[in-house]
């Protein structure tokens, strides 16, 4: 009964949805808004003006980096968030190095141990060139966060733990955000404006992206593995 | 002159979210140097956004680009009559940081006092930016922020109810931002821009009207649930009530505005373009708006807990400013754009006197609490002030935006609106009137309470500098009016009203 009075209020909630899907310009079409107003002078222009090859990259973090910089603080939030909410509650530190020395399986432990140094290339590799190619820092970022929970699963949580040194922790989970405010400073000295980048690609423009696609990678990178770490302190 | 440098209005947003994101490196682990650094990151937010106000009191409104973007091509602050709810923001920010003071080591585990903070800070970034910009999706950006601040910031206390009030907000909350975003979304592909003014201009011009309508109401309904409007109020009580009380003071003064601002953006919007024609949305509005004033005066009734009164107590107010929107003239919507401002702070001065009270007796609810009045004089003294301006009893901060509202039922030839909310007050009335006959006049059910004293400064001086605005916005309950009525203007301008 409750099932049946769900799909009949799913299906009167999806018809205007369903109708207005209808009446957008058409997808795909090339005359719809969404390319012939602000984004045709992003694929037109972007190269030259934004600096980097790839436009995505020159959308997200020139010429709307500001929202790029509040989404870098949103993904510290959560992670300041999970600390705020799990820090304190229940200190396992004794059992949980009991249990983490003891690897599951030789093999696995052993496959990782090779891979970690290039899964860490290709981290930096998606980093570093997020500019030309599809990529950039949060992508990078994922890929070493992603590195350090196989490694903390399969090796042994302290030789993950140890390549983000505890007493610097808080200031690399903030990587992302202290990036945004010192490019965006270093515009404002350049350009009189906050996340202002001199026109074209010169090499401070290279430089100041390249310092945003590292700082959001290696913010990312902090922040996936510091909330993995403190649910498992939880579990 | 001072106030007129361009980058102040950046800054507004930039010095409480680059101070909140370093707090616990700063803090390391010390509660006192985080609510050291925490207070001095508030009090120059407060410095910066109080340039802005005066920029626009002087010479209207302004915009910054960010990266030198014009809009639409890059993100736009633009900063008008509205936005200076970012001042009131900042304003209470720093005073629930200082009230945190004593509080916060006392209702949280000692490592989450410094997040705790760096929440905070964000949140107030947070809410000024979402004030502040003129950009849907950087507003949606900013919005999530705050979201995100505010579930942690509930559930932070640890308490197994508070991680479920705080849970229930968090799915509510997850599903309104997804609304709301969508419906950017839908605008930006009618449109083909996320700039506001510019999406104002365009979306007259969209093929057809079915896509705005709908992203209109997937707008409306996100940021109504963030109001909490009546009934989509089920997550406020239990997270505001919860909550430590200084968050209790942000959630409830500020963070249920981001909706009612948003409201006003979108209202720039759809009357600018002259698009889609809002009168049936505007009667919906008004009808809810009296719903909720009088269904929450009716819950708060029935509450023994003293914070779960003012946190229905929000969804009454809430009534009154949704239902100034939808009456849609030029004094109902300067009454409704002030009760933002005014409702903010005498929210703020409820919950924190009601937090100074229960740090002091531990007790939270009305019937252990008789005869506090005489334990607390100054703090209860502080409350009743508050209760007295929420009830709306002139010369209080209440009264004006009120009987803005009301004038403006008439005004709009809706009378009945305007006795539905004097009705509503009258309800309000009886619960504060029970709170503050619970204070003086019954006999104390515990002893101690009559003899706990008044909190510390750092609590009682945060409290009595609200109760005291409480009054000062009521006797010069006009400059704020005025200080409004431009934008209401300019809002309302393209209705010819």
């Amino acid at each position: 009964m409750k099932r049946a009075l769900v799909i009949v209020l799913l299906a009167i909630v999806a018809m205007p949805l369903l109708a207005a899907m209808a009446a957008m310009p058409r997808f795909g079409s090339a005359e719809q808004p969404a390319y012939t107003h602000v984004a045709k002078r992003y694929l037109e222009r972007g190269v030259e003006e934004a600096g980097a090859e790839n436009v995505v990259t020159g959308v997200i973090l020139n010429y709307r980096g500001f929202d790029t910089n509040g989404e870098v603080t949103v993904i510290f939030t959560a992670c300041a968030a999970v600390i705020a909410v799990l820090a304190g509650s229940r200190n396992r530190q004794d059992q949980r190095e009991a249990a983490s020395s003891v690897p599951e399986s030789l093999v696995v432990r052993y496959v990782v141990r090779l891979l970690a140094p290039f899964i860490a290339l290709f981290a930096l590799y998606v980093v570093l060139f997020g500019e030309v190619s599809p990529g950039g820092g949060f992508q990078g970022g994922t890929v070493f966060g992603a590195l350090l929970i196989v490694m903390t699963v399969a090796v042994s949580r302290n030789q993950a733990e140890r390549l983000l040194p505890l007493r610097i922790r808080p200031w690399l989970q903030i990587a992302g955000p202290l990036s945004f405010l010192a490019v965006g400073t270093a515009g404002v000295v350049l350009t009189g404006w906050y996340l202002g980048f001199p026109q074209g690609a010169t090499a401070a423009t290279r430089l100041m992206l390249m310092v945003l696609e590292f700082g959001i990678g290696v913010g990312g990178a902090t922040v996936i593995a510091s909330i993995f770490w403190r649910l498992g302190d939880e579990a | 002159m001072w106030w007129q440098w361009p980058h102040w209005l950046p800054l507004a947003v930039l010095v409480p979210l680059g101070g909140g994101v370093v707090t616990p490196a700063v803090a390391r682990g010390s509660a006192r140097r985080a609510w050291g650094w925490a207070a001095g990151v508030s009090a120059a937010t407060v410095a910066v956004s109080l340039a802005l106000v005066i920029r626009v009191a002087r010479g209207g409104p302004f915009s910054y680009a960010f990266g030198g973007w014009q809009p639409p091509y890059g993100i736009e602050f633009r900063f008008d009559e509205v936005s200076a709810f970012a001042f009131v923001v900042a304003f209470l920010g720093a005073l629930a940081i200082v009230f945190s003071r004593q509080y916060a080591p006392h209702a949280l585990a000692e490592p989450r006092v410094p997040y705790y903070y760096t929440l905070l800070l964000l949140d107030i970034a947070g809410l000024i930016g979402f004030s502040v910009t003129g950009d849907l999706f950087n507003m949606y950006v900013f919005m999530e922020i705050v979201s995100l601040t505010g579930y942690a910031l509930v559930a932070i206390s640890g308490e197994r109810i508070a991680e479920m009030a705080a849970f229930k907000y968090l799915v509510l909350g997850a599903v309104s931002s997804l609304l709301a975003l969508f419906g950017i979304g839908m605008l930006y592909g009618v449109t083909g821009t996320l700039n506001i003014a510019d999406a104002a201009s365009r979306l007259g011009a969209a093929a057809s009207t079915m896509p705005v309508i709908v992203a209109v109401a997937l707008l409306v309904l996100g940021f109504m649930v963030k109001a909490a409007l009546f009934p989509l109020h089920v997550w406020l009580p239990d997270a505001h009530a919860i909550a430590p009380s200084p968050v209790s003071a942000v959630l409830s003064g500020l963070v249920v505005k981001l909706g009612l601002v948003g409201m006003l953006r979108l209202y720039g919007v759809v009357y600018a373009s002259r698009a889609v024609d809002l009168s049936s949305l505007n009667w919906l509005l008004t009808w809810l708006g009296a719903v909720s004033i009088v269904m929450g005066a009716f819950f708060a009734i029935f509450q023994d807990d003293i914070k779960m009164m003012l946190a229905y107590s929000t969804i009454s107010n809430i009534g009154y400013i949704v239902m100034g929107f939808g009456l849609a003239s030029q004094y109902a919507l300067v009454g409704a754009a002030v009760h933002i401002f005014n409702h903010a702070l005498i929210k703020s001065a409820l919950f924190l006197a009601a937090g100074a009270i229960i740090y002091q007796t531990g007790y939270r609810r009305l019937s252990d609490l008789r005869g506090v009045g005489r334990g607390m004089p100054l703090t209860a003294a502080a409350l009743s002030v508050g209760a007295v301006s929420i009830v709306g009893i002139p010369p209080t901060a209440g009264f004006l935006c009120k009987w803005y509202i009301a004038l403006g039922a008439f005004e709009a030839k809706r009378a009945a609106f305007g006795f539905a909310l004097v009705f509503g007050a009258l309800f309000i009335f009886v619960y504060y009137i029970r709170m503050v006959n619970a204070f003086y006049f019954q006999e104390p059910v515990h002893a101690d309470v009559t003899h706990v004293g008044d909190p510390p400064l750092s609590m009682l001086v945060p409290v009595w500098i609200l109760a005291a605005l409480c009054l000062i916005m009521g006797l010069a309950g006009k400059v704020p009016l005025t200080f409004v009525a431009p934008a209401v203007s300019r809002l309302l301008g393209p209705l010819g009203g």
